[in-house]
């Protein structure tokens, strides 16, 4: 087990990502039957259960990092970019296009990612294939105390030049952050 | 659907064409006119040029089909994300399904198209001069117990047994199955195995050679090992009649 | 030092977990145990309400390790594990001639609680503390977070979380 000050990356236990590509892929194609096709219905689905997966997935972050609260939104997502995306899908994505008051900007996956590789959609507008890691982020950050829209702006499955993911601050849930933190 | 889809006769029509049906397309095949029904009118080459097509040229050297799937590196990535999105999968499953079996076969499906590709993934690599078919059910065993196993999963199984029972079954025993690592099963979910998953997984790899099966999980734990499972295969009767005729 | 007990809170400070790891001590009834971390859960916060600020802003609080930023900082650039324990004001620990307390806090709320036999060297029985938490907050993201058929904040019946902690209890 992993004692303060190891390598994050070098105590993950690893697997063959292949085959959490084609588990998602058939996770996706299996929600596309069971709602008939009907992409908006689809999404909402995968945000859901990315949300389930966010709102615990966030503990598993905390342990193996002990990452601590950050300061500022910019902090926030440098780790969730650095470390999060890292540690979870050994990607890192770039993030762009900050907005004036600091507190939106985008996540720029990088091609292909574990979530999309071998995939090829219908030509269809309505489908956003990784959904689901939107529904991850906002479960993520609001269990601590962030309230953040996130949802996808480009995909390349749908012939965009880029994969990105725009995130949005709301607001920082004062009042539910525990006592005993500062 | 206009006239000028129809390309060929059905089987049907075939016996009361004569040798003044023309297709008003100009298209399709005519027995009874032989080869100059295929002729080129200025009729038909109008409606060939004026056709509505769907281009099928890529636009890029960027698409899927373009990259080698043979020597690309393999990534690695963290189990738990795996583990959390299976957590999710059984979760929405189990909301949807009638009870156990109704999830289990749920899992299985899940499980089922994620074999066949891999397994075509994994032939495809190994390539036409070190690989050869499994045509044998002992040797389809062999293979998805050790080679399949390995890559997927990460490590071999742990034992490949035969029945003594019945000659179309066969187990491969894991003793720590690779997505149920976390899963505790309540008391009052009786048998389920979510391993049904994994067990979906070989089913389509094995469906996918040729070697129909059912393949299904159950849990056998002994003293310090309380996970283990075993995955029973129960490979369709005439495969046993098969491989009788063949190598008898 | 030796494990007594270990307890789970919500962020509601709803009792989740508890596990008696020393055979030998009496135990309560259910709601026994539902009032005292009821109660430690209030002590912690009234304690964080008690500490003067300078104190907080000060990292010289021994349950905390450096300060946010700083950590997050060291974490970005090396990649290696820091400390998750962000329980910085509240009540940290009690330590007696029989029995030691430790209260560890993550950043999303939940309690983890050691109560541990005393030792005199304090500043190695915060390591070991700091140590445990560290694995128990692995095994809880691990057996309890991805376990299906586990309910956020219900009462945590994982048969595979009771035996690692076991394995982790004979290690300490």
């Amino acid at each position: 087990m992993s004692k303060k000050g190891d390598d994050i990356w070098k105590n993950v236990d690893k697997i063959n990502s292949e085959l959490f590509t084609l588990t998602y892929g058939s996770i996706v194609a299996q929600l596309c039957r069971d709602f008939n096709h009907n992409y908006h219905e689809v999404n909402n689905q995968l945000d859901q259960m990315g949300y389930n997966i966010g709102i615990r997935l966030i503990e598993e972050f905390l342990s193996r990092t002990g990452a601590q609260r950050c300061q500022s939104f910019k902090e926030t997502v440098e780790v969730i970019t650095k470390l999060g995306f890292r540690v979870f899908l050994n990607i890192q994505p770039a993030v762009e296009n900050w907005s004036s008051d600091g507190r939106s900007c985008s996540i720029v996956l990088p091609e292909p990612n574990p979530l999309n590789e071998f995939v090829e959609i219908p030509p269809t507008k309505d489908l956003w294939y990784c959904q689901i890691l939107c529904g991850i982020l906002r479960g993520a950050l609001q269990m601590i105390q962030l309230d953040v829209d996130v949802n996808f702006v480009k995909d390349t499955l749908k012939g965009d030049d880029k994969t990105e993911i725009r995130l949005k601050l709301n607001k920082i849930l004062k009042d539910e952050v525990p006592a005993g933190e500062d | 659907m206009s006239n000028d889809n129809i390309i060929l006769p059905s089987a049907a029509s075939l016996s009361t064409l004569s040798i003044a049906d023309n297709p008003k397309s100009g298209f399709g095949y005519n027995p009874s006119l032989g080869p100059l029904s295929n002729t080129i009118t200025p009729e038909s080459s109008n409606i060939l040029l004026n056709r509505k097509t769907l281009s099928l040229t890529p636009t890029s050297g960027n698409s899927i089909y373009d990259k080698n799937v043979n020597n690309k590196k393999i990534n690695e990535i963290n189990l738990s994300s795996l583990s959390f999105l299976f957590c999710e999968a059984v979760n929405w499953t189990h909301r949807n399904s009638k009870g156990i079996q109704d999830l289990e076969t749920r899992l299985n499906g899940l499980g089922y198209q994620v074999g066949q590709r891999f397994l075509e993934l994994i032939k495809l690599r190994e390539g036409v001069k070190s690989s050869k078919r499994e045509i044998k059910i002992i040797d389809i065993l062999r293979f998805i117990h050790g080679t399949f196993w390995k890559s997927i999963f990460g490590k071999t199984a742990n034992e490949l047994e035969k029945s003594q029972d019945a000659s179309n079954e066969y187990m491969i025993i894991d003793n720590v199955p690779l997505v149920s690592k976390f899963i505790s099963i309540p008391k009052d979910y009786g048998n389920l195995n979510c391993s049904a998953f994994m067990a979906g997984i070989i089913e389509g790899a094995l469906d996918s050679s040729s070697f129909h099966a059912n393949v299904t999980a159950h849990s056998a734990p002994i003293d310090g090992v309380p996970l283990r499972t075993v995955f029973l295969i129960k490979f369709d009767e005439q495969l046993v009649i098969r491989e009788s005729l063949r190598f008898n | 030092m030796k494990l007594y007990s270990i307890y789970i809170l919500n962020k509601a400070g709803g009792l989740i977990y508890q596990n008696n790891l020393d055979p030998s001590l009496n135990r309560l009834t259910a709601n026994d145990y539902l009032v005292l971390a009821g109660t430690l859960h209030g002590v912690h916060a009234i304690a964080a309400k008690l500490t003067p600020t300078i104190v907080g802003k000060d990292s010289t609080s021994t349950t905390s390790g450096t300060d946010p930023t700083a950590n997050n900082a060291l974490l970005l650039s090396t990649g290696k594990v820091q400390n998750s324990n962000t329980n910085k004001t509240g009540l940290g620990s009690i330590e007696t001639d029989l029995f030691n307390l430790y209260v560890f806090q993550s950043l999303t709320g939940i309690k983890f609680i050691l109560i541990t036999s005393p030792n005199p060297i304090l500043q190695k029985q915060h390591e070991q503390a700091s140590e445990t938490f560290r694995h128990l907050y692995v095994l809880y993201s691990d057996y309890v977070m991805k376990d299906p058929f586990y309910s956020l904040d219900m009462p945590i019946k994982s048969q595979l979380f009771d035996l690692k902690v076991g394995e982790l209890a004979a290690l300490v």
